[in-house]
């Protein structure tokens, strides 16, 4: 491979979250990972991770999703093979198109189990008909191995069982790294490295101020853990959504106890699909923002 | 002519040797290790050094001018060849844009849609490789029509042309995507390139069971070169050994059916059910004779085989100009030429055990 730069703290938290399989609605991995990452966080009724530094009347809130869109487990066939269904939200043909002839994970309590997704053939294509329609969820088949419903179940796959591209991270070009939602998972790394400095935060903080860090989840379904966070930890003066996922204006009508919005992001290639790529440098550079935008220095 | 049917399981039961624990990890040791070797047809060297690393000490090994490696046992007639084949399917750098994106094509037959939008590796000769990216389609161009033609392009986050081609990238440069031996549950286990590492690991693992000294004629293992792109490596071996030949094995995929989205009427050969005499393809038809013989064989030895048709051309074919019987055997392989190819280890060690039976016993 190319000579690559030397790593930086954040470089480890983009590789530990981006691994992490966080269907919407199925985040339990990402929240166990992220409390266990950020001392004094709770997990708030929503299942949100809820950092609070300070305790003034002029309260801020950022925010990051720990979700993705994905797949669920829709049934188990007698012979063994797996067919899915989309998780709630919206996902994407071009989505769904790319699990064909990919491996996947399937998340169970017993750990990560790998399935790939069918796909014809080519030499069998030969000579016979095209394929009519594009691939969709509705087209994929699950191989894990198995010969029987029984051997899928003894692997502690259940109906509901969270599904993902298996988690692979590419790095490339002058410090350059892919995989997919790198954007999202990166930015909520930079958030992670901004919140671990809370110490030169609560010395900028001024009395009157409070910061909220959170990373929600459901983001994709209705963004219902930042609603719950709005509902039951607002109202915010300023809120500041980084990692994508909606407009700003649309959170301050839907939830006015968030304040002014802002958006906050990083600026990649190829987003939405597996090698979504962006720029290590730009992830410490967020993380740097971020912690000033949390130390009420910017 | 005697019909073939489609598919005839002629010893359904495994034998007991290919279900040994050490058996089965020395199976998956010899397959992972060549299964991440990278080797598109042209630049099979690492995929040759590591085979060359796996065989007995006692087999003394020789590289053709077209790159094959050979391994001689045994002296006398008849001669009998076994060929698999050491090249995966890939791609090849066309063109290097002012903006440092390089075109590439296929080599060999694939779904070019299902490297779109995944990792690529661009390989040098004796350096490690570029890693880099296969665009992504854009949804608006995957919309409009079979996304199998459109151009293929790989990112390397260069900045220009001048910085990819310092990287070591040029013309003719190969690109595959990163791949990796992954066990899946019971005796499977998925990755890329299983075409024809199994077959390689079968001549690997059959060489390490055979006496030399106890064989009374000619065998000869070939790994060959540039199958995938015309049988190229084989049809150079068969013209150097011209009529010396009784009989060419091409050790190679058995295209399975073994999935339901596959037509079912030819091709199912389920896996875990053995090897698979590779009676019919697109590229020779086995004597029926010969078939015959290899599934008495089979039988006597208690090793499970199975008979049946597929596609796609074999190795051995390209010796059927000098009058040799070609008898390819190929062991069940669902979703050949895809990034996830899958087979079953007890397959792959029984192939190894036919083809050590064959070799000393046919």
């Amino acid at each position: 491979m190319a000579a690559q730069g030397p790593a930086r703290p954040v470089d480890d938290l983009v590789r530990r979250l981006a691994s992490i399989t966080a269907v919407t609605g199925l985040e339990q991995q990402m929240v166990d990972t992220l409390l266990a990452m950020l001392p004094g966080a709770k997990r708030d009724r929503a299942g949100n991770v809820v950092l609070t530094i300070g305790s003034g009347p002029r309260r801020r809130l950022v925010v990051c999703p720990a979700d993705e869109p994905g797949y669920v487990v829709g049934r188990i066939r007698d012979d063994g093979w797996l067919t899915l269904r989309r998780s709630p939200g919206r996902i994407s043909r071009l989505r769904d198109a790319q699990l064909e002839g990919q491996r996947v994970s399937i998340v169970t309590p017993r750990g990560v189990v790998p399935g790939v997704v069918a796909v014809r053939s080519v030499h069998l294509t030969r000579g016979r008909e095209p394929r009519t329609g594009g691939f969709t969820v509705d087209s994929a088949l699950v191989d894990v191995g198995a010969t029987s419903k029984a051997d899928v179940e003894a692997l502690g796959i259940r109906i509901l069982s969270p599904v993902t591209l298996a988690k692979g991270l590419h790095r490339y070009g002058d410090r350059l790294i892919a995989g997919s939602m790198m954007g999202r998972r990166a930015a909520c790394a930079a958030l992670v490295e901004a919140a671990r400095r809370t110490d030169a935060a609560r010395a900028t903080l001024s009395r009157q101020q409070a910061v909220v860090i959170a990373f929600v989840v459901e983001h994709e379904l209705g963004r219902r853990g930042l609603a719950t966070l709005a509902h039951t930890a607002g109202p915010f003066d300023q809120t500041l959504l980084v990692g994508g996922g909606g407009s700003g204006a649309d959170a301050t009508s839907n939830w006015p106890e968030l304040g002014s919005v802002a958006i906050q992001g990083l600026v990649g290639r190829y987003a939405g699909t597996p090698v979504e790529t962006i720029s290590l440098p730009a992830v410490q550079g967020l993380a740097d923002t971020l912690a000033a935008w949390i130390g009420g220095t910017r | 002519m005697r019909t073939i049917l489609p598919l005839l399981v002629a010893m359904p039961l495994a034998a007991a040797a290919a279900q040994d624990p050490a058996r089965m990890r020395e199976t998956e040791t010899v397959l992972e290790s060549l299964v991440e070797s990278y080797g598109v047809s042209g630049m099979e060297a690492p995929v040759r050094e590591a085979v060359r690393r796996l065989l007995p000490a006692w087999a003394k090994s020789q590289v053709d001018t077209a790159g094959n490696l050979w391994v001689t046992v045994g002296k006398g007639e008849p001669t009998v060849v076994f060929v698999a084949h050491l090249d995966e399917v890939g791609f090849e750098v066309t063109a290097i844009g002012e903006d440092g994106l390089l075109t590439v094509e296929s080599r060999g037959g694939i779904f070019p849609r299902l490297w779109a939008g995944r990792p690529a590796l661009v390989h040098r000769r004796g350096r490690p490789p570029v890693a880099g990216v296969f665009l992504p389609y854009d949804s608006a161009a995957a919309s409009t029509g079979p996304t199998d033609s459109l151009p293929m392009r790989v990112d390397l986050g260069a900045a220009g042309r001048r910085h990819a081609e310092a990287l070591g990238v040029s013309l003719g440069s190969t690109v595959t995507s990163p791949k990796e031996y992954v066990r899946l549950a019971g005796t499977r286990a998925t990755g890329r390139s299983f075409d024809d590492r199994v077959g390689s690991a079968a001549q690997v693992m059959a060489l390490r069971r055979m006496d030399p000294a106890k064989l009374d004629h000619t065998v000869i293992f070939l790994w060959s070169v540039r199958e995938e792109i015309g049988l190229e490596g084989a049809a150079a071996a068969a013209r150097a050994l011209g009529l010396r030949v009784t009989r060419v094995h091409a050790i190679d995929t058995f295209v399975s059916a073994d999935s339901p989205l596959e037509p079912q009427n030819f091709a199912v050969a389920p896996l875990g059910a053995g090897p698979v005499a590779r009676a019919l393809d697109n590229s020779s038809v086995t004597p029926p004779a010969l078939l015959d013989s290899l599934v008495a064989l089979a039988a006597a030895r208690s090793l499970p085989l199975q008979v049946g048709t597929t596609n796609g051309g074999n190795d051995g074919s390209a010796f059927e100009q000098f009058g040799v019987p070609d008898v390819p055997i190929g062991w069940p392989l669902r979703y050949a030429h895809s990034p996830v190819e899958v087979a079953d280890l007890r397959d792959v060690a029984h192939l190894a055990e036919l083809v050590q039976a064959v070799a000393e016993g046919w």
